[in-house]
């Protein structure tokens, strides 16, 4: 396919469509919005309001309170805590190495470049699962189990797709920038470091944004590695609430969801179009 | 794509010279983050899985461990789980899959159109993509909950007293549901970017020629897109195959610990929930890996097909590798 950017194929003259496909878009918005909706009303409710037959659509008195509730019932802020930590070290280590592999694979000639980009292209296609397992059996007899080191670990390697990302973006600098650097003696390391990273905020920024996503949203392996006290908040987010007696207790937990979620979301607005953008560059491979 | 070019001119057999060598030495370093990890992480773990699936491993201590040959495997083809998952899985894959690339590529055709706020469309189909899973599968759990959920009070509008167990006696139906709701904003996105890549004059000279929309769209865009779309068909395919984690998660009142996964309903029975009771619940990790390679190999058997099949029907501009890589 050519060209990723958004060139546009329609010429706007005249006035854009209010037709029958506009009408339509809102109506099948509107639908497709309405689950999300629902979670915020129900954060809103009290638990009477929750539970009561038949529905109540709306609460009466938004209870904000449950927001206090969500962040007091369970210790949210040691959970937040934690996935911030383990979120942050995983993306900047993954950025960096990612950025390695991408800038050695987009401003290197050698022999055995093309198989070894075929070999990290093909590790996208994997099936997760299929490594999970047996890295689960060697995490836990380094006695790994219960610590971050899988995510440092998995940090360090990087990731097939952010790899791509950052080979795609140091393939189209142009090489005089390179060869003038190394023509006043300085090393790959320096052209790295000083010239080619100052120049790649955009898809240094893609790239922390979707790995921080994916490790902030990731709810399989800590079930598997991680214990109760070092556990990350989308652990604690999948099991309901209880008050002292024992009684579920979903509307605060629909307010932990909603501050949890909330941070994704905000970042998704700000940085639209570089989550797009990396989203669109490895989509597109095709 | 434009972009990715594999052609390179062949390296003569010759001494390297100095600056060469340099190159060899900065590539490998430069590289070598991702190399050792994907031995390490990657390329190990996956010999020693298939090493185990020969074993009774049970998760533990390696001493009791010995080979037992291909009896996990012959496990597998006599467990009743096993085709019963799998029909479960391939039901799935081949509802959500077809379903979520049409129902993606008549969005980005929409958007693509002469629309108001395409951008803001744009934006609000894509905000499921974003949501953490644990989120997204509360949403649905909320939205379908047979007593208090949102769907259930609308049909009763209609229909008073409509109680329909959605998670449990419609698992399927939600999942895919689900499944549609968080992904087609995704391929949406890809697609949109696809066809705004279209050549203007393309369809210009068609429509100067004669063509109607309908035959602009059939002779034009759709073998123009043939590529993203190959392309997208694989990701989900591999995907939807070992659908797994929305599964547990949307699974009614999840018990603690590995139990949960035994609350998942029948009818989401996936094979990747199978091997996860085996591995991780009756810690029989030995047949849970020899499971795992089944579905290794039957995913990448079906991978080769896709791609053997895309001669017939991909359109390729100049050069073959376009879908390959």
């Amino acid at each position: 396919m050519a060209a990723v950017t958004a060139r546009r194929s329609t010429p706007d003259t005249g006035s854009l469509g209010f037709g029958w496909g506009f009408w339509l878009m809102c109506l099948a918005t509107l639908f497709f919005l309405v689950p999300a909706f629902w979670v915020v009303l129900t954060a809103l409710k009290t638990e009477a309001e929750y539970s009561a037959y038949p529905i109540v659509l709306w609460p009466t008195n938004p209870q904000w309170a449950n927001f206090q509730r969500a962040v007091t019932i369970v210790p949210y802020a040691r959970y937040a805590r934690n996935s911030i930590v383990l979120a942050g070290t995983t993306t900047l280590l993954n950025t960096i190495t990612s950025a390695m592999g991408g800038f050695a694979f987009a401003r290197h000639n050698v022999r055995w470049r093309n198989a070894l980009f075929i070999l990290v292209l093909s590790m996208m296609m994997l099936p997760d699962m299929v490594t999970l397992v047996p890295q689960f059996i060697l995490y836990s007899r380094l006695r790994m189990v219960g610590t971050y080191w899988p995510w440092v670990l998995g940090g360090i390697a990087g990731a097939p797709f952010h790899i791509f990302l950052f080979r795609q973006f140091f393939s189209s600098i142009p090489r005089d920038l390179e060869d003038a650097a190394e023509v006043d003696g300085c090393g790959r390391l320096r052209i790295f470091w000083q010239i080619f990273l100052p120049i790649s905020g955009p898809v240094i920024a893609t790239s922390a944004i979707l790995s921080f996503q994916g490790i902030w949203g990731e709810w399989l392996r800590p079930i598997l590695y991680l214990k109760d006290h070092n556990t990350t908040l989308a652990v604690r987010m999948a099991t309901s609430y209880k008050d002292p007696a024992g009684n579920q207790l979903v509307t605060p937990l629909m307010a932990g969801i909603c501050i949890y979620a909330l941070p994704l979301i905000l970042v998704f607005f700000v940085a639209q179009r570089q989550i797009i953008q990396g989203v669109v560059t490895t989509g597109l491979k095709g | 794509m434009a972009g990715i070019s594999l052609a390179l001119p062949r390296t003569r057999k010759r001494r390297l010279s100095s600056r060469e060598a340099r190159q060899y030495t900065s590539f490998y370093l430069f590289l070598a983050p991702w190399l050792l990890g994907f031995l390490v992480i990657s390329l190990i773990p996956l010999l020693v899985g298939f090493g185990i699936s020969f074993t009774n491993y049970g998760g533990f201590s390696f001493a009791n461990m010995r080979l037992i040959g291909l009896q996990n495997y012959s496990r597998a083809l006599a467990d009743a789980d096993v085709p019963f998952a799998l029909k479960r899985t391939v039901f799935y894959s081949a509802t959500a899959v077809p379903l979520g690339l049409v129902l993606s590529f008549a969005i980005a055709m929409m958007l693509n159109g002469r629309i108001q706020g395409r951008n803001f469309f744009r934006t609000v189909w894509y905000i499921p993509a974003v949501l953490p899973i644990v989120a997204s599968c509360w949403i649905w759990k909320l939205f379908g909950a047979t007593n208090t959920g949102l769907l259930n009070a609308v049909i009763s509008l209609f229909r008073p007293g409509t109680a329909i167990r959605w998670l449990e006696d419609y698992a399927t139906v939600t999942l895919i549901a689900f499944t549609l709701w968080g992904g087609v904003g995704r391929s949406m996105v890809i697609f949109l970017a696809g066809l705004q890549g279209i050549p203007v004059e393309l369809k210009e000279a068609a429509s100067i020629d004669g063509a109607n929309n309908l035959s602009i769209f059939w002779k034009i865009i759709l073998p123009l897109m043939t590529p993203v779309l190959f392309f997208q068909l694989v990701m989900h395919m591999i995907n939807s195959l070992q659908v797994m984690q929305p599964a547990l998660l949307l699974a009614e009142t999840p018990s603690e610990g590995m139990a949960m996964a035994t609350a998942v309903p029948r009818a989401n029975y996936m094979y990747m929930i199978h091997v996860f009771i085996t591995t991780f619940y009756h810690n029989n990790f030995g047949y849970g890996n020899a499971m795992l390679w089944l579905m290794f190999l039957l995913i990448l058997l079906l991978t080769l097909l896709v791609f053997r099949s895309s001669r017939y029907w991909v359109y390729y501009e100049v050069e073959q590798e376009g879908g390959r890589a």
